[in-house]
């Protein structure tokens, strides 16, 4: 029962994430939905007395909840980012474009949710999750929300990991978030260079 | 073994912070220090398991990492007299070396990995440190296409992670977390409980990977990259980091052959088969050797990934060690060749004085030749038995006269961007008029380098070598 909330609560951080037109505003649900997506982490891990997803999850939590969001912040002010992110596609087509994306994800993920145990519908909201992902870097123009989208894009991926495969190997989780504060890094690098260069 | 192949890669990154003058001899030297414990691994008895069973070299891996290597440090070489032809600074030099030496570890991770998110891991930190690469160049083409590159690359490695844990998934109910473990996955291919699902992750994961090498919708994707980035840039990504991607292929589609080869051959064919169609056109618009390069990459790579799944392994193998010595070259020759103009094909072999000028322009000419698979090149070789491998598999399909007529298309196709190489070919060598363009030593001994190792691709030794490796 909390699983499902929780499941329900990662998407809808991601559903008003798609509507925001405020930066700060975005980075904040962004925070959000890494703290739910932890949170399950840890729920799902304790049910399966998995070691492995407890670290993952508190590593979610420390990295992806607090300390990417501060970082984001903290590029926004360094290298005075543009905070009012209006995205291409109104509100009103959202709407429709949103629950249509959902419903084409149950579809589409419908015969593969029969061949994995366990909840069919979290690896059905994991699938949505990434193609809202992907709707949010493609209705934005700016950079930093194109970010955003990329990193809510590995937190859809990590939630079907641990809701498709009952979690992937600590190795792998942990090279993953590696991977992402790499990314961080060459983020910062280029968000330098352009400031320097203009 | 592990630490020797990651320590010039550490030692390169370390000096990459020295502002001393002759730390620029010693980022080259770090750069050949590669090639030594590769040789070594190379006779090693196979498979090698370099750490545990996460890392194991087999006789596929180490191919691919020594073709690498070469391209390395004839990338490195070529990287010396860059400030000649482009205005490059000190700091943006080091920089390069700097995530040169971090592509280096992730390249070797995900091209020795016997574990799918291993092999991720190592192909993300290998595309991530790329990124900066691209910014080398100090132009607003280039800042955008940097930024162009993090985002589709990032998208591009995403759909390999997803179909990576689709793939896991349909495998864990046996297998449990060595579910991940590329060796396992094959000896137990026919067993996976939920082909379906694993057929559904590796067609993601493939996807993933070709837009990661410009196949089809993405085609110009990768050109405009590295149209924007530095010469040597272009000859890494073409070289070496196409190389990681490609084995993962080369090792899913083994697995995904187990479980129902009609459905990888058809998927397969009918993607590189559309991706070829796209290129063919648009190399015969492009007006620039960058892109022309760049178009001519994806092509190939499609023809590997085709004749890899028609069980032409051998012609996918040569075709693949041939294509990533010929295209760094022909990137690494652009320098001289656009030194009088970016869009200036017609003249671009004339106007060559003395020895190195001479040398330069027969090298850059039979490269061009050899890319097109005029004889002796390997490519030639290559597509022989590649095509005599498809026509085969056509013989034992069901739709036989559908696949010839495939096949036959496919041919059509290759002969468009036969005819535009010799057309630019006979313009660079007899139009235009003649200016004299300067060829430095450095560049020289690279495309001798890639010459070489083209020559010692055609022996017969080496051709008993790619035959055993599958």
């Amino acid at each position: 029962m909390g699983v499902d909330f929780f499941i329900g609560l990662f998407l809808a951080t991601l559903i008003v994430a798609l509507f925001t037109s405020r930066l700060y505003r975005l980075i904040f649900w962004y925070s959000m939905n890494s703290l739910v997506l932890g949170i399950l982490a840890l729920m799902i891990g304790k049910a399966l007395d998995d070691k492995a997803m407890l670290v993952t999850g508190i590593a979610t939590l420390v990295i992806k909840a607090v300390g990417i969001p501060y970082m984001l912040k903290h590029f926004s002010e360094k290298f005075h980012f543009v905070r009012q992110i209006q995205p291409q596609i109104s509100a009103h087509y959202a709407i429709i474009l949103i629950p249509a994306i959902l419903v084409f994800t149950f579809y589409l993920s419908e015969p593969i949710t029969h061949m994995i145990e366990g909840n069919a519908n979290y690896i059905a909201i994991s699938i949505s999750s990434l193609f809202l992902s992907l709707l949010l870097m493609m209705e934005h123009r700016h950079v930093a929300p194109k970010i955003i989208g990329f990193l809510s894009m590995e937190n859809a991926l990590f939630l079907l990991g641990i809701t498709a495969t009952g979690g992937m190997p600590m190795l792998v989780e942990l090279g993953i978030f590696f991977d992402l504060l790499m990314a961080i890094v060459v983020m910062n690098l280029l968000f330098h260079k352009e400031e320097v260069s203009s | 073994m592990l630490i020797l192949l990651v320590l010039p890669a550490l030692v390169m990154f370390a000096v990459s912070f020295s502002h001393h003058r002759k730390a620029k001899f010693l980022l080259p030297i770090s750069s050949v220090a590669i090639l030594l414990p590769i040789v070594k691994l190379f006779w090693l008895p196979k498979p090698y398991a370099i750490w545990g069973n996460y890392l194991v070299a087999d006789r596929l891996d180490t191919y691919v990492l020594l073709i690498s290597s070469l391209v390395g440090i004839g990338v490195t070489l070529a990287l010396l007299t860059l400030d000649k032809h482009v205005k490059v600074s000190p700091k943006a030099y080091r920089r390069f070396y700097r995530f040169f030496a971090i592509f280096w570890v992730g390249l070797i991770i995900s091209i020795l990995a016997n574990h799918m998110g291993i092999y991720w891991i190592g192909l993300e930190l290998a595309t991530l440190s790329t990124v900066y690469m691209i910014k080398t160049n100090h132009t607003p083409a280039a800042h955008k296409e940097a930024w162009n590159y993090m985002i589709v690359g990032a998208i591009a490695i995403s759909l390999v992670l997803f179909g990576i844990i689709l793939m896991y998934a349909s495998a864990k109910p046996i297998l449990g977390e060595e579910a991940m473990r590329f060796d396992l996955l094959l000896s137990h291919a026919k067993e996976i409980p939920s082909p379906f699902l694993f057929e559904m992750g590796f067609a993601i994961a493939t996807v993933g990977m070709f837009v990661k090498m410009g196949f089809f919708p993405m085609n110009l994707w990768l050109a405009n990259i590295e149209r924007a980035s530095f010469y040597p840039v272009a000859a890494l990504f073409s070289g070496i980091l196409e190389s990681a991607v490609i084995i993962g292929f080369f090792r899913f589609s083994k697995i995904a052959e187990q479980i129902n080869y009609a459905h990888l051959y058809g998927f397969v064919f009918v993607y590189t088969l559309l991706t070829i169609f796209i290129v063919a056109f648009l190399i015969f618009r492009a007006k620039d050797f960058m892109r022309l390069f760049s178009l001519s990459g994806v092509e190939h790579m499609a023809l590997i990934a085709l004749f890899w799944v028609s069980g032409g392994t051998f012609a996918a193998l040569l075709h693949f060690g041939a294509h990533a010595f010929l295209k760094p070259a022909l990137f690494l020759s652009t320098g001289v060749l656009e030194s009088r103009g970016k869009y200036r094909i017609a003249g671009a072999l004339r106007g060559y004085k003395g020895k190195k000028g001479e040398l330069f322009w027969v090298l850059v000419s039979l490269f061009l030749l050899a890319i097109i698979s005029l004889p002796p090149s390997p490519m030639f070789f290559s597509e022989l038995y590649g095509f005599a491998a498809m026509v085969e598999m056509a013989k034992q399909s069901d739709h036989m006269l559908a696949m010839i007529a495939a096949i036959l298309f496919l041919l059509v196709l290759l002969s468009v961007i036969f005819y535009r190489f010799v057309t630019l070919y006979q313009s660079m060598k007899y139009e235009g008029k003649e200016e004299e363009k300067r060829v430095y030593g450095s560049e020289l001994a690279a495309l001798v380098l890639f010459a070489l190792c083209l020559l010692v691709l055609l022996l017969p030794s080496s051709f008993a070598y790619l035959r055993s490796i599958v």
